[in-house]
């Protein structure tokens, strides 16, 4: 008992937000399940993502969160032998219908890495190339856009004097900042944050986390995260994931302070994983 | 006996700790080093004589490129001094080659052309499809086709050049004659400058075919090299550009050509340096002709298809004004690659690093 009031206390303090009323769901999964070639990497996977809150998947290393986040916007799809069954929708499209535009899905699920990736191209155009695969606008509205998109990543005071530097010129956090603005730029519904600040120092850390907690009123957001204080302070909902299965999922308070299941404590309070 | 030792010297130990004298402490480190199971300065010394060593092999190594080099041009220069001193300038723009004329003249201006126009039109030829190999190859191939085409692309590298030549003069060279050659001069009949260009009669020695020998002969060098840089973009990367939505081709022009451009400009300058100049394969099937025609279907020359065909039976004059040609080759390749690092350049500073 002494190792979790211990944690808790790192952890910062209780969540940050009262626990919110019951979202209408933006994502439902039922009855998923994914294959690497052979191997059963999900299992039986069920839940659901609520519209405009913060879900968190944590878990030990290979528990399949990341992979359960490759599966909503069908990144899994690049390559061969990799496969899922059962069902996934967004509203009232299922994701995993082999029919699928996945060009139009992957505008409308957007997704953040775990290492910052900003395009070979300047800091404008790394934001007006997503835009541009869309939409064809003037330039001046482009700007705007360009702009829009930019205060939308908390990145704009920071670069407006040098839109035309290289995108690879910024420092981590700042790339991993535009990052998220040329993912929020095409307006997409849904945003997936793959470990967003693993490769980022603390103040990048920050910054990136109250960008979420921002993006949270326009964007339902899912997020895999290693950092447990991390899934505290910024979701909602959080799912404890373990080999493959869900093991708990449930408003983020209750996850931290009074998990029903033992493995879920044992690893909110670093017995394992 | 050696315990007695060692708690000797750990009383001396305490007794410098405890501050008793420098010249003590001295004393003490010796009896230590004495005790040692090696003299490290001696094994130091060793290994400074290894490093001196080293770094002179590999300082004459370096140094050694620059005097081979200086040596090739000295010598170009001087033999072909006579040359300079007869023609002058006006080599450069002579477009007659008579060595056995009284007296000689002698001009550059057919094999330089020779020697531009055919690089140009195989690296128009190569760059293309070499890079859509690479594409294929790394992007969209199946796995187990992937083997194939590599070890095939592998294998045209390691032809040598004089089979080429035979392949062309016996094969390639009556199949454009009597398929691609007439086609095209019909089509383009009559059009302006393109009917100029596509001039008959065909021939089964002409600058394209040795272009597209050429284009062959380079398209291995574009297209492993492309396939090398392009393994190294990261494949998160890529990954992102496919969350925003990109297609596969939108992510091959927008993120991985332009991550890779250096490597693969890299590559094409070194298929440009090699099809400038290549010499066997050229040699059987550009013609040997010194006079420039505006049709890439009449025959030609290169400068190193010139020397091949002329150097041995030269002397005096004559052989000095090849040497002057190769001299030229040396300096329009020179030209050519410092030409393509400043567009490198310029991209680079359009991309904003």
């Amino acid at each position: 008992m002494s190792d979790l009031s211990v944690s808790m206390s790192a952890a910062g303090g209780l969540p940050h937000a009262p626990v919110l009323p019951e979202a209408p769901p933006k994502v439902t999964v039922r009855n998923l399940n994914f294959y690497y070639g052979e191997h059963h990497a999900l299992k039986n996977i069920n839940l659901t993502l609520g519209a405009n809150r913060v879900t968190a998947f944590i878990g030990p290393s290979g528990c399949g969160k990341s992979t359960l986040l490759r599966i909503f916007n069908r990144m899994y799809d690049l390559y061969p032998g990799q496969r899922a069954t059962g069902q996934l929708m967004l509203d009232q499209t299922n994701i995993l219908d082999g029919k699928l535009d996945l060009n139009l899905l992957r505008a409308r699920v957007g997704m953040v890495f775990q290492k910052p990736t900003p395009f070979p191209m300047t800091i404008y155009e790394n934001i007006a190339f997503g835009i541009r695969l869309y939409e064809k606008i003037s330039k001046s509205e482009m700007d705007g856009r360009v702009e829009k998109a930019l205060r939308g990543g908390a990145l704009w005071n920071e670069v407006k004097d040098k839109l035309n530097a290289s995108g690879l010129s910024l420092s981590g956090g700042q790339q991993q900042r535009l990052c998220i603005a040329r993912t929020v730029a095409v307006r997409p519904e849904v945003i997936l944050f793959d470990e967003p600040c693993s490769a980022l120092d603390p103040i990048s850390t920050a910054k990136v986390e109250e960008l979420i907690q921002e993006l949270s009123e326009d964007y339902t957001i899912a997020i895999v995260t290693h950092n447990m204080q991390q899934a505290a302070r910024v979701s909602d909902k959080t799912a404890f994931m373990y080999l493959g299965e869900l093991i708990e999922f449930d408003d983020t308070s209750k996850i931290f302070t009074s998990p029903t299941d033992r493995r879920t404590q044992d690893y909110i309070t670093g017995r394992f994983g | 006996m050696r315990r007695i030792r060692g708690t000797d010297q750990q009383k001396n130990v305490c007794y410098s700790v405890q501050g008793i004298g420098v010249a003590e402490m001295a004393v003490q480190s010796d009896v230590i080093d004495d005790a040692g199971p090696y003299d490290r300065a001696k094994a130091l010394s060793a290994f400074k004589l290894g490093d001196v060593t080293f770094y002179w092999i590999t300082r004459l190594s370096a140094i050694s490129v620059l005097l081979i080099l200086g040596g090739i041009i000295i010598s170009l220069i001087v033999g072909a001094f006579p040359a300079m001193k007869e023609f002058g300038v006006s080599f450069l723009w002579t477009q007659r080659w008579a060595p056995s004329a009284d007296p000689p003249v002698l001009g550059a201006l057919g094999p330089m052309y020779g020697t531009l126009v055919t690089s140009f039109i195989a690296m128009l030829i190569a760059i293309p499809v070499g890079l859509g190999i690479a594409i294929f190859l790394t992007e969209l191939c199946p796995q187990w086709l992937r083997r194939p085409i590599g070890m095939a692309i592998e294998l045209l590298a390691g032809i040598p050049s004089i089979i080429y030549g035979m392949w062309g003069f016996f094969v390639l060279g009556p199949f454009l004659a009597n398929t691609f050659q007439p086609f095209m001069i019909k089509i383009f009949d009559g059009v302006p400058v393109l009917g100029a260009i596509f001039a008959g009669p065909p021939s089964y020695l002409s600058l394209f075919n040795a272009a597209l020998i050429l284009a062959i002969m380079v398209l291995p060098f574009i297209t492993s090299i492309s396939v090398d840089v392009f393994k190294t973009v990261p494949p998160v990367l890529k990954e992102a550009a496919y969350g925003v939505g990109c297609t596969t081709w939108e992510v091959v022009r927008s993120v991985v050509i332009p991550y890779t451009r250096v490597g693969v400009i890299g590559g094409v300058m070194l298929a440009l340096g090699r099809a400038l100049g290549e010499t066997m394969a050229v040699t059987f099937i550009i013609g040997n002709s010194f006079r420039i025609s505006s049709s890439i279907f009449a025959p030609g020359t290169t400068i190193s298809a010139a020397i091949a065909s002329e150097f041995a039976e030269s002397d005096g004059l004559h052989q000095s004004g090849l040497i002057l040609l190769g001299l030229l080759l040396f300096v329009l390749t020179f030209f050519v690659l410092a030409a393509a690092r400043l567009m490198l350049m310029r991209l680079e500073k359009k991309a904003g690093n």
